[in-house]
């Protein structure tokens, strides 16, 4: 067998050499977050998991701990930033994922077929849009919306639920879980669609000619065909959600203290990095950008599991993502 | 097992419900409760379902609307061909800052990914096997990178570009965090596109002779072309709706970039994010002008995306 | 599961349940009268001015060359054409004197009283006794589990495939020949308690052996049911038809009996397609 022609080899090297450019960003990645969140690890230590406050005690003095200078009396903690990411992103699957299989369903089953390429393309422009779009256009409609008819409509019925009892603001966790679950209805959709309409013809004929009505054919035939990989739509619009910074940094309202109510401002891990950090470098120990640079490492740690756990499930092969990555 | 009397009692009821047949005409029989309810409960499902795309519809065409009116009746050429006032940066003039910093920051960060992209793709699809393990960790990564949030993706960058590198707030720094965000996408998508060109062309051209290399230049990746586009577009859409990633590498800035380095710039995603949140029409008009542009380019590239990819596949 | 011998004693209590009783010891035995029937895919008239009658108790047999309707117009009967974009239809189609596309017929019910068994067998991915058991458990005619053992049971029997599975009910469907799955298909067609049954080229996916077996079904079918058969395969035709409609291009060319249609038919058309030489 002849040798490979050296131009060969060498296009093949150099290829091989450019593919690791992947490899080496995760380095960097890895290698600049722990850098820089190690301060704060090493002196917020578990405290950091447990505090609410964000208190970087910028007017103190600066006193010596752990072999770091610190301000005096300064004190980190992530509680109401990851419950605001975990309580929005719990409100954008509970409101995005029946509203995204409701729609595959529509586009695989009910809808007539002149009508199914403009819904689905309309559906696929919700992608598109950059989120501060969707940030800005909370500010304007569904902000004012939600604060002069919604909330109070709200208030006023069901205060006897927790958590829906007054006062009403108009930018809170109620704003930023509807826009996101808008923002995951694409993914979760388009995905469901795909593994749905792939559910076999002559089985759903089948039922159909044993006298089942259109509902119960789509609930005994596809939703079961199409499970897992709804289930995978739903962990990878999960992973969206979690990452989502611009939007709710615009409607979020920007909060220091726990939840009280489905009113309350909020603040998730992303959206105060985005909102702070500019705010750190006043802090002349640097702590503050530490701490938030763990916030960081938080936040990458949360999505990682999370798309580790999505890919899990792709590779039972029931999952096809018609671009193949899915950018959260 | 049966208990015949229950058994029996139960067989008779069916057997009187089927001797049925003979005195009830077909299409009366067994128009029961549970019958009824199966039919109501059919209609209230398809009537949810038809609510809840509306619900998503609404406010999507609702935005559409508003931004195409709001930024069709503000704008004005000025607006494209102006920067923002400085100073106070209340919001005036137009936003032709953020314009060329956005493509500034386009070209760099697709002048980096595009070519790392490819030619990862390229080798993923053509030179790894199946056991490959380099290959496999590449790809593991790749969709790991995928999946790192934009926000930390925007502190890596300020972390390693504007502080440790001291480029400071700049295009570069801006570009090259971008350009990180956009890889694993144009890795993917060439990748895929490469892989979907047939075998039987690649033993074609080696029967003819032809080296791995000409093969790939000549003729796989010529096949793979629309697929590797319409992910480019698609990167490139991304690049510019994105704003975390830029926020603490390009900054913001009130003039049209002069430099790569030690010099924030402005990108169309920042003026939404600036000047939405201040009060009043100026400010506001900003940040519709803005969107309307994002918007409209977003639409573009998709439209253009799909097009080609329809156009082209055919080859 | 009831043995043989308690399924005895019950007998004398519910009889076949499959069977009541008119008097006849048969079914009330629903018969189809077509007239004058068109059926249009948007502009594509598929079948045009079909008049025909499906007599009780018989199989009544559809062929032709491909395209010729015979699918569409098995279709019409239970009504599973409403489906597909485009279908457009005028004339009547009677089940027992009432038009099956009355406004004030529920296509959902008509599916109950007219069965029908594809042409690749399409058991779902469960058990075969929950196959069987799908359509009871939808439509509610059985109000205890052991009347519903005995619809299982008594559906397969009914489709010759009891024997081969009573031992294993709870194991899947998919575990089954292509051959046993097809029977499968029509026990649980059979379950619904139809008047007719549709059969749509039901052994064109099967082996000759099983083949045999579906079509001796059939003809055991027919006492109890009315059945209508689309087929390309003449020798079936000839083997189990009553009537035979031969149908070109939407147009009935022929009605006839067998063996006399096939050795002299009186049509040109017909005679071209039985020596082979219409496609």
């Amino acid at each position: 067998m002849p040798k490979t022609p050296t131009s060969d080899r060498i296009y093949k090297y150099v290829t091989a050499l450019l593919s690791g450019s992947a490899l080496l960003f995760i380095f960097l990645i890895l290698y600049v977050l722990i850098q820089y969140s190690y301060p704060s690890f090493v002196i917020n230590g578990l405290k950091f998991f447990t505090t609410t406050a964000w208190n970087p005690a910028l007017g103190s003095n600066i006193v010596t701990k752990d072999g770091f200078s610190i301000m005096q009396g300064s004190s980190f903690g992530f509680l109401v930033y990851i419950e605001g990411t975990l309580v929005t992103s719990a409100l954008a699957i509970l409101f995005g994922v029946p509203v995204s299989i409701a729609i595959a369903i529509f586009l695989t089953q009910i809808a007539p077929m002149k009508v199914r390429p403009p819904v689905s393309f309309l559906v696929e422009l919700l992608a598109g849009i950059p989120s501060v779009v969707y940030g800005f256009w909370g500010i304007l409609v569904l902000g004012p919306l939600l604060l002069d008819q919604i909330e109070p409509f709200l208030a006023s019925h069901l205060s006897f639920i927790p958590g829906f009892a007054g006062p009403v603001y108009s930018y809170g966790l109620l704003d930023s879980g509807l826009i996101l679950s808008l923002m995951i209805v694409p993914i979760v959709a388009s995905i469901s669609r795909d593994v749905m309409i792939q559910a076999p013809i002559e089985q759903r004929e089948g039922a159909k000619a044993l006298g089942l009505t259109d509902w119960e054919v789509t609930r005994k035939i596809v939703l079961p065909y199409a499970k897992t990989g709804i289930i995978g739509a739903i962990i990878l619009g999960l992973g969206r959600a979690l990452g989502e910074t611009m939007a709710v940094a615009l409607v979020g309202g920007g909060a220091n203290l726990l939840l009280h109510s489905i009113y309350s401002p909020v603040n998730t891990l992303a959206a105060f990095m985005a909102i702070s950090l500019d705010g750190a470098f006043t802090d002349p120990t640097s702590q503050d950008v530490y701490a938030l640079v763990e916030l960081a490492v938080i936040l990458v740690v949360i999505t990682m599991l999370v798309n580790i756990f999505a890919r899990a499930l792709v590779k039972q092969g029931f999952i096809r993502s018609s671009e193949g990555v899915v950018r959260v | 097992m049966s208990k015949t009397s229950e058994g029996g009692a139960d067989s008779s009821t069916a057997l009187a419900q089927a001797t049925q047949t003979v005195t009830v005409p077909w299409y009366q029989q067994r128009v029961s409760n549970s019958y009824r309810r199966r039919q109501i409960w059919d209609k209230i499902l398809k009537g949810l379902i038809l609510v809840a795309v509306g619900l998503v519809l609404i406010p999507l065409l609702d935005m559409l609307y508003l931004f195409a009116y709001k930024g069709l009746t503000v704008i004005s050429l000025s607006d494209l061909t102006e920067s923002t006032t400085a100073g106070t940066g209340l919001g005036g003039g137009g936003i032709y800052n953020a314009i060329t910093g956005s493509l500034l920051l386009l070209g760099i960060s697709a002048a980096i990914s595009v070519p790392l992209g490819i030619f990862s793709g390229v080798y993923m699809a053509e030179f790894a096997g199946e056991h490959n393990r380099y290959a496999s960790i590449v790809r593991f990564f790749s969709d790991v990178l995928a999946g790192v949030p934009s926000i930390v993706l925007g502190y890596v960058g300020y972390l390693l570009f504007v502080l440790s590198a001291g480029w400071g707030y700049s295009a570069l720094a801006g570009g090259l965090t971008l350009s990180i965000l956009m890889l694993p996408y144009i890795l993917r998508t060439t990748e895929l596109s490469i892989k979907r060109v047939p075998d039987s062309i690649r033993e074609g051209a080696i029967a003819l002779g032809s080296t791995r290399t000409s093969m790939i230049n000549k003729l796989t990746l010529r096949f793979a072309i629309p697929g590797i586009i319409t992910g480019v577009m698609l990167a490139v859409s991304i690049s510019f709706s994105e704003t975390a990633p830029l926020l603490y590498t390009a900054l913001f800035s009130n003039y049209p970039p002069t430099a790569l380095l030690h010099q924030p710039v402005a990108y169309i995603t920042g003026i939404v994010w600036t000047f939405s949140q201040m009060p009043g029409t100026g400010p506001h008009d900003l940040a519709y002008i803005a969107s309307f542009v994002l918007l409209s380019l977003v639409f573009l590239v998709n439209f253009i995306a799909r097009v080609v990819l329809k156009r082209f596949s055919k080859i | 599961m009831s043995g043989n011998q308690e399924l005895a004693q019950e007998d004398v209590a519910t009889q076949d349940l499959m069977t009541p009783n008119d008097g006849t010891g048969t079914r009330g035995g629903s018969g189809f009268s077509i007239r004058d029937l068109n059926v249009f895919y948007r502009n594509l008239h598929v079948l045009k001015g079909i008049s025909l009658e499906v007599e009780p108790h018989k199989i009544t047999v559809f062929m032709g060359p491909s395209g010729c309707g015979k699918s569409t117009l098995v279709r019409v009967l239970n009504r599973m054409n409403d489906h597909v974009e485009g279908f457009r239809h005028t004339g009547q189609v009677l089940l027992d004197g009432k038009n099956i596309y009355d406004s004030d017929v529920d296509p959902v019910l008509l599916k109950t009283k007219v069965g029908m068994v594809f042409q690749k067998p399409n058991p779902f991915p469960i058990s075969i006794y929950d196959n069987v058991s799908f359509g009871p458990k939808i439509h509610k005619t059985f109000k205890s589990k052991d009347a519903l053992d005995v619809i299982v049971q008594q559906s397969l029997e009914k489709a010759g495939l009891w024997d081969e599975v009573k031992d294993r009910l709870k194991t899947s469907a998919m575990r089954l020949s292509g051959g046993q799955q097809q029977r499968l298909c029509i026990a649980r067609a059979i379950a619904t308690l139809p008047e007719v049954i549709l059969f749509d080229e039901p052994a064109s996916a099967l082996d000759p052996g099983s083949t045999a077996k579906v079509e001796e079904l059939m003809v055991a079918l027919k006492k109890n049911y009315t059945v209508v058969l689309v087929t390309h395969n003449m020798q079936q035709a000839a083997r189990v038809a009553n009537k035979v409609v031969f149908l070109y291009k939407g147009d009935i060319v022929e009605i006839g009996e067998p063996p006399a249609m096939f050795e002299n038919p009186k049509n040109p058309l017909t005679e071209k397609y039985i020596s082979g030489h219409l496609t």
